[in-house]
Formats: structure tokens, sequence, C-alpha cells
């Protein structure tokens, strides 16, 4: 279960307090596609840092009972100068999971060959993506957590990731943060709408994204 | 295009944070050392070079250390603790201070990151202390240690003491940005000429050593003296003190941390 319960978190000091989630609580639902729409400046990325464990809320708790990912993709967790394989191992360790196998679906899945075994630093930016998004899919979790982007590489590369991508979403779940209501359509079951510090939760794509719009174009809505 | 296997979800806690700590450690183990020519060499060098020149100094000064204890010994026993507290410090204030992005990974939380570096500090910095005294009696500057428990007991309080002041600096200056630019040098100089690298505290005039006593590390290293020359005794150390002094940093810091956590940008 991944699940928020009373959580709070504000930025700032003094008059400048901005209450960016305020009392959240919610059960992210198992083996589903939940998107999280949110404007700009709605506390998308602070939603993911706090799911992720990478923040501490102010007040109350997340429960992390399941096999969570870290931001799929996000490459900021690796170590330049250690090569994909020993960043590869490194995951796997912290994940109890065997080398052997992370390894070998990392070098499958983002096709690095003998760079596999070079520093991260001489990677290109594109390999340095494929790397990371391979790496998160190289491992079976129970919720993928996914900050905007999903994709990466050129058409043949995303065509694979999109596929591998489909066939996660039927056996687990995914907790996907977007600011675009495309990217929410296209991979999600269900949504919830981020705003004014509450998560508000949607069964129909449609309706999430009618109150989407409306808090867009209309601000008076809250 | 299956997924390799993540370990059960039933696991304890306690076995996550091991099985964390055991990857940070290696992590940070083969990142510092593992793909640089130079590697743990470098980790000799620094102290090696820092401490030549004051061992040359003192002796065309023409001065000995006490007790009869070798000079480059009396040296060693005092720069590689003081040098390992100095790198502790700095490194778990900055790790309490930043923005870590290693935290995105869920289970690694905030204190496996200080723990590992707190282990990969003294781990090298004990390696390098044994290194340079086995080489020193290779040399013939033969000694015969006195209690080998309490030369463990002085570095394990400067790891407590490093760890904490790295602890309540870090935790302050997340909210007061100055006290990172002051407290490097603030603690850096002062620390270093009162902790007792140059000199033991009996060389002191009485009303000097009583200020300088007041430096929890000069305890430990005259511990460490004391307990590695048997020539060589010490009448002036407070373990009381010492211990103290340690759980009081260690605690205020944690608290420091819980305090000023959310203030983080």
């Amino acid at each position: 279960m991944i699940a928020l319960e009373n959580v709070s978190k504000s930025y700032g000091v003094g008059d400048n307090v901005h209450q960016v989630l305020n009392n959240i609580t919610f059960q992210f639902p198992y083996r589903k596609s939940v998107g999280v729409l949110g404007a700009n400046g709605a506390g998308k990325s602070t939603l993911i840092r706090i799911i992720g464990g990478a923040d501490k809320p102010d007040k109350g708790r997340v429960i992390r009972t399941s096999r969570l990912s870290w931001p799929m993709g996000y490459a900021g967790g690796f170590q330049a100068t250690l090569t994909g394989r020993e960043n590869a191992r490194f995951v796997a360790r912290i994940y109890g999971a065997s080398f052997e196998d992370v390894e070998k679906k990392t070098n499958e899945f983002a096709e690095l060959g003998q760079y596999f075994d070079r520093p991260l630093s001489s990677y290109s930016a594109g390999m340095k993506s494929r790397f990371a998004m391979s790496l998160s899919y190289a491992l079976d979790f129970d919720y993928y957590l996914v900050d905007e982007a999903l994709e990466t590489g050129d058409a043949r590369l995303k065509e694979k990731f999109r596929q591998i991508f489909k066939q996660r979403r039927q056996t687990s779940s995914v907790i996907l943060v977007s600011h675009n209501e495309q990217t929410i359509r296209k991979n999600c079951d269900v949504a919830t709408v981020l705003h004014n510090g509450q998560l508000q939760y949607y069964d129909n794509l449609d309706d999430a994204f009618m109150m989407y719009r409306k808090i867009l174009f209309n601000k008076s809505v809250a | 295009m299956a997924a390799a296997n993540v370990s059960k979800i039933s696991e304890s806690a306690f076995t996550v944070q091991l099985r964390v700590l055991h990857a940070l450690i290696l992590r940070e183990l083969k990142s510092r050392y593992g793909n640089r020519r130079l590697g743990f060499a470098w980790a000799l060098i620094e102290p090696l070079m820092f401490m030549s020149v004051f061992v040359v100094g003192f002796q065309l000064i023409g001065r000995g250390a006490p007790s009869g204890i070798p000079v480059p010994l009396f040296f060693v026993a005092g720069f590689s603790p003081f040098f390992m507290f100095r790198d502790l410090f700095s490194e778990i204030s900055q790790g309490t201070r930043g923005q870590q992005s290693l935290l995105m990974f869920p289970q690694v939380t905030r204190m496996d990151l200080l723990v590992s570096k707190v282990i990969v500090n003294a781990l090298v910095s004990i390696s390098v202390f044994i290194i340079l005294v086995l080489g020193l009696y290779f040399f013939g500057f033969s000694f015969r240690v006195e209690d080998p428990l309490g030369v463990m007991i002085g570095f394990g309080l400067m790891i407590v003491l490093g760890f904490g002041l790295g602890l309540v600096l870090g935790a302050i200056s997340i909210r007061y940005e100055f006290v990172r630019s002051i407290s490097e040098p603030l603690m850096g100089r002062p620390l270093f000429l009162t902790s007792g690298l140059f000199f033991t505290a009996s060389m002191l005039p009485p009303f000097a050593r009583d200020i300088a006593l007041y430096n929890p590390l000069l305890h430990c290293i005259e511990l460490i003296r004391s307990s590695l020359f048997v020539s060589f005794d010490s009448r002036y150390i407070d373990l009381g003190y010492v211990c103290m002094f340690a759980l009081i940093l260690v605690s205020f810091g944690l608290m420091l941390l819980g305090v000023f956590e959310r203030q983080r940008k």
C-alpha cells in the first residue's frame, strides 16, 4: 500500500509561508494507473518528493508498505564517476534484487553496449536518460512513480519503452504526475487533481480533465 | 521483458537499512578510491606531507617530543585522529545541510547517508593511522602499544564528536546560511591549535591548560597517546566530560535537524 495520511507540507518562514500540501489523506489504488494533474506551482514536485521519501512532511505520514520505485528515469541519484554497471549494482543492492538480473535487463533495455562499463560521465544526455529509464524498468515494482516524462530516445526506443510500460501497467500500479492532459489520458486509468493543497480523486478521466480546465482557466473555482 | 525480482516487502526495516548502508558504503568507497589511479594512496599522502613539515620543523628547532616518544610517532598519534575528526565534521555538516539526490530512492534516508559517511571516513582514517604507525615501526621507531582499547576509545569518541559537531552546524546552516561560511575556519583554526597536536597538556602553563582542557579533543588525543606509548601517561584525561560533551552535541544536533528540516529549500 502507498498512502498519504494527513500529510501537510509548507515552505518558507515567517510571513512567507506557502502551504503546498494541506492535510491530504489519500490511498493510491492498487493495480491501477493513477494520474495526478496539477497546474504549474500546484505542488506536483513536492508531492513526488514526499511520496518517494526525499522530503519529510511537516505533519502526517506516508505509508509505504509496497515496493515503490524512485521517480522513473530520474538520473540524479547516480554517481557520474561510476560505470553504468556499478550504478545498476548499487540500485540492485538497495532493493535487494539480483545483480545479474538487473544488469542484464538494464543493458537489454538501454542498448548501451560497451558503454555499460564506462563511467556515466562519458555518456551523452540521451544515453544517460536511456540508462536511467531502463534501470527503472529493470526492477519489478508494485508502484512505479513517474514524474512527467516517460518518453526518451528516438522513435524506435520510444516505442520499445511504450511497450514495456504498457506491460507493466497490467501487473503493477502507477502514480503519474503531470501537468499535461494528454500524458494522463494515454497512460492512466483514473486521475486526481492537485489544487490548493488538496488532492481530489476522480474515477472518470473526463471529470478530472473538466475540473482541471476549470482550475486553469477560471481561478475562482476551488 | 520481465523485470528482476525485488526482495520481499515483508522484510524488517532493520534489514532494509543494513542493506542500504552496505550499498552506500561500497558506493562511496568505489567512487572515492575505485577508479582513480592514485586511489587510496592519496589518503595517505595528504597527512604524510602535513606531518613531515612539522616533524622536520621540530628537528630544525631542536625540540623533541615529551616523555621520550619519537617525534614522528608523537605527531601521527595527534594528527591522524584530528584529521579524521576534521573530515568527519565537514562531510557530516555538508550532508546535513545539502539537498541529497540519493534521497530520491524511497528506502534511503538522510540518516543512512550520514551514518555511511561516518563509517567510510572512520574506516579510511583509521586504516591510514594504522599504516602510518606500522610504517614508522618498520623504519625503526619502535614502541609498545600499552592499551589498544584506550586507543579505540579515543578514536571512537572523536568520531562521535565529529559527527555531533557536523550535525549541529550543518543543521543550523540550513536556516542560517552564513554559519556555513564561518564554521570551517572558526572551528578549524582554534581546534587545530588547542587539541594538543603540538603539545601535551602537561607542557602547558597551568592557566592555558585549564582553558585548553575545555576542548574535548585534547582529552581524546591525550588518551590516544597515553594508551599508545608506555612511556607517556597523561593525568588530565576526563572521559566523563568528553562523553557528556559528545552526547550533548549529538542530541542537540538531532533536535536541530528536526527543527530546521522543513526550512530546507
